[in-house]
């Protein structure tokens, strides 16, 4: 498909979201691509199809693993509870991983800030689950992702203002290179994705990929059925969902070797801290 | 300058001979070593952390020289550096990422700066969003620096002359008696009264070797440690018997987690062998933490003194004179005893029986500062940095208005009084078991 193909496309797409679009681009996407464009709709189709199953499994498998090293490494050898001493240590370490009252002690800004991060976590995942069209967690028939882009801009905001926290002493001295790096990838990824579930509906026509183009596309990569999303997934907007799931998927592929195993290592590394048995 | 070079360290002849700790044989080795350690505490305390700084300020050394090494994350960073080398993907395919850290001269140097700086207070751990706890990352460091030979020496001196006291002791049982006999006039001048035996016939007044007795008592090679804690046991008629070792435990200090288990068992197979049921620490905070928290389920309770005081109080067992103390009384909770051993009320219930004047420090219980002579500190000497690195905590005492500041710490107490004189703070600073044998009234 070449370039003025697809610019056809992304015309005849933003002129109407409506089944009549879809077969429209499906029209314009039946044209042969040739030469680089061919490279590139490969690389395109690999990361938005194989390059997810291979990322997800990726991930699955090395947490899996690293998990397993982990829990499978002798206990400590004796106690290691701070005091005083807390009538549920599952309860204490349940309030210490998600409300994070070290924080709101020390620093309250961070904390609204990590506490909207880690909200919007959650709902950028049911937002993602809910594009599943067998899965329904807003009214049938919403033509936004749940949150209708807030949830988005959520984890993007706080996401800059890590950034630039990291920037400013004593966390800066402390900080690796890995550390920008992650929240730069992150900052990207959420970025792109704000720019899905919001930012393409910015057009006089509304969503230029509707939420049932999305749901098209996940329940192929449900069903295992490798077929190219670009049939129904119209117009430029194509190359920021491709680099989106690029970074989603760099995401996913790092996160069992980063920092980020603290997503699930919190609540057990607390229960130690909180845990009095001796 | 670091700490290492400060105090005039240099490495090992052996350790430079075989190319410095940067060799593939010593480097392999202390591989090894760094593995033996990971527990599955301690793999969550490496791969958690995010640091979000939070812990930085936690620290009495940062609060009173502000710098980055002397934080909480920044000791462990240089652990986890080496953990992320050895250990992880990252460490193997890119280095750069997390700043990784080689065995050599230098990361030993860092290593050494950074474990014995730190004196394993454990604030930050209170403060951490996951609760990491950099003593026990400390305790990886140090067991690098024991394994390459670059521990300070006068901890290890000090561990194997326990271990050695524990070998001799049948050899010195006859002397040690000797000596607790001379300290009896002592004892006898601030409690008349000794309890007696089975047989109704007088006991020692600091009884020793008594089969039966109810509580064993582990006290400090120093008289101070025995007389006052006889008074108050002889006072409220307990039955007791002095160990015949003392409880500190060095190796504990040097991160040697084997000695540290061979210390603690001599006391361990003394109050098996003696039946009692109770074992009292003196008051030292880390022989209690090891004892009570460290050695495993015991067939006898172990507590520390300052408990049994308060016990005695609480039970109407010993009276007290609450007129001797002149002005304002706070109390320094030990880092070892409170915050990670649970005491935190007991010697409050115990100042407020001498004294109507009991302040707090602010902030006291799980936020006290350390007193910064903790983690070997002590015996290491170290009066310079000590004194530095605990602007925060003379700043804490000064602020509370107190004139008489108790704890119930050897370590603490040494430190105390070494601050008190170095900042002019104009306090007595006394044993909380001190102040109840001198107010014990019948």
């Amino acid at each position: 498909m070449g370039p003025e193909a697809v610019s056809a496309a992304t015309e005849v797409a933003a002129g109407a979201v409506s089944a009549g679009a879809v077969s429209a681009v499906s029209a314009a996407s039946s044209l042969p691509p040739t030469g680089l464009a061919l490279v590139l709709a490969k690389v395109s189709w690999f990361i938005v199809v194989p390059g997810f199953y291979i990322a997800l499994a990726f991930a699955l498998v090395a947490l899996v693993w690293r998990l397993v090293v982990i829990f499978r490494a002798p206990p400590p050898p004796f106690q290691l509870a701070i005091y005083p001493a807390p009538r549920s240590a599952f309860g204490a370490a349940m309030r210490d991983a998600f409300g994070m009252p070290q924080v709101r002690r020390k620093d309250p800004v961070f904390w609204v800030f990590l506490m909207v991060f880690h909200i919007g976590l959650f709902g950028i995942f049911f937002g993602h689950v809910d594009i599943l069209p067998q899965v329904s967690l807003v009214r049938e028939g919403s033509r936004d992702m749940i949150g209708a882009g807030v949830f988005g801009l959520m984890v993007t905001v706080p996401v800059f203002w890590f950034i630039g926290r990291r920037f400013k002493s004593p966390v800066r001295e402390i900080s690796t290179p890995g550390d920008y790096i992650l929240l730069l990838l992150l900052l990207f990824t959420f970025l792109l994705g704000d720019l899905m579930s919001w930012g393409n509906s910015w057009t006089a026509q509304g969503f230029v990929m509707t939420k049932a183009d999305f749901a098209t596309y996940f329940d192929g990569l449900l069903k295992f059925k490798f077929e190219d999303p670009r049939v129904y997934l119209h117009g430029t907007h194509y190359h920021f969902l491709t680099l989106h799931l690029l970074l989603a998927e760099a995401t996913l592929m790092v996160l069992p070797f980063t920092k980020v195993m603290h997503a699930f290592l919190s609540l057990p590394v607390n229960v130690v801290r909180r845990r009095v048995w001796t | 300058m670091d700490l290492m070079t400060r105090r005039g360290f240099a490495l090992s002849a052996d350790t430079v001979a075989s190319g410095g700790a940067g060799s593939s044989e010593l480097s392999a080795r202390l591989k090894v070593l760094f593995e033996t350690k990971l527990n599955a505490a301690m793999r969550m305390y490496l791969d958690t952390c995010a640091r979000c700084g939070i812990c930085v300020e936690s620290c009495h050394v940062y609060a009173s020289m502000p710098e980055t090494r002397y934080s909480a994350v920044g000791r462990a960073e240089v652990v986890r550096k080496i953990f992320r080398r050895y250990f992880k993907v990252q460490g193997r395919f890119a280095p750069w990422l997390g700043e990784v850290l080689e065995f050599d001269d230098d990361t030993v140097r860092r290593l050494y700066d950074a474990a014995y700086s730190c004196t394993g207070c454990r604030r930050c751990m209170v403060h951490c969003p996951f609760g990491i706890d950099t003593q026990q990352i400390m305790g990886i460091a140090k067991a690098l620096l024991l394994g390459a030979d670059q521990e300070p020496k006068i901890l290890s001196m000090l561990s194997d002359m326990s271990v050695t006291k524990g070998e001799t002791i049948v050899d010195t049982r006859d002397a040690f008696a000797q000596a607790l006999g001379n300290l009896e006039g002592e004892v006898l001048a601030l409690w008349p009264k000794v309890t007696k035996r089975a047989d109704g016939s007088p006991n020692a007044a600091i009884p020793y070797g008594q089969q039966g007795a109810r509580v064993l008592y582990v006290a400090l090679s120093g008289s101070h440690s025995m007389v006052n804690a006889a008074a108050i046991m002889n006072a409220a008629r307990e039955s007791w018997t002095i160990s015949s070792f003392e409880a500190v435990n060095f190796a504990a200090f040097v991160g040697d987690s084997a000695k540290m288990k061979l210390i603690a068992a001599r006391i361990v197979n003394e109050a098996k062998a003696l039946g009692v049921a109770e074992v009292a620490i003196v008051e030292c905070g880390t022989a209690y933490r090891v004892m009570r928290h460290m050695m495993g389920p015991q067939p006898f309770k172990v507590v520390a003194f300052v408990e049994l005081i308060a016990r005695y109080v609480k039970e109407g067992r010993i009276r007290l004179d609450d007129s001797l103390l002149e002005g304002d009384v706070t109390y320094h909770d030990p880092c070892q005893i409170a915050r990670n051993g649970g005491i935190y009320e007991e010697p409050r219930e115990v100042l407020r029986a001498v004294t109507p004047r009991f302040v707090e420090l602010t902030p006291n219980r799980a936020e006290n500062w350390c007193c910064g002579g903790g983690g070997g500190l002590i015996s290491m000497g170290e009066m310079d940095f000590r004194m530095k690195s605990s602007k925060v905590k003379a700043e804490q005492i000064a602020a509370s208005g107190a004139k008489v500041i108790t704890t119930a710490c050897e370590n603490c107490h040494s430190q105390l009084v070494d601050l008190n004189e170095h900042y002019g703070l104009g306090l007595k600073v006394e044993f909380l078991s001190a102040i109840v044998a001198k107010a014990l009234i019948s």
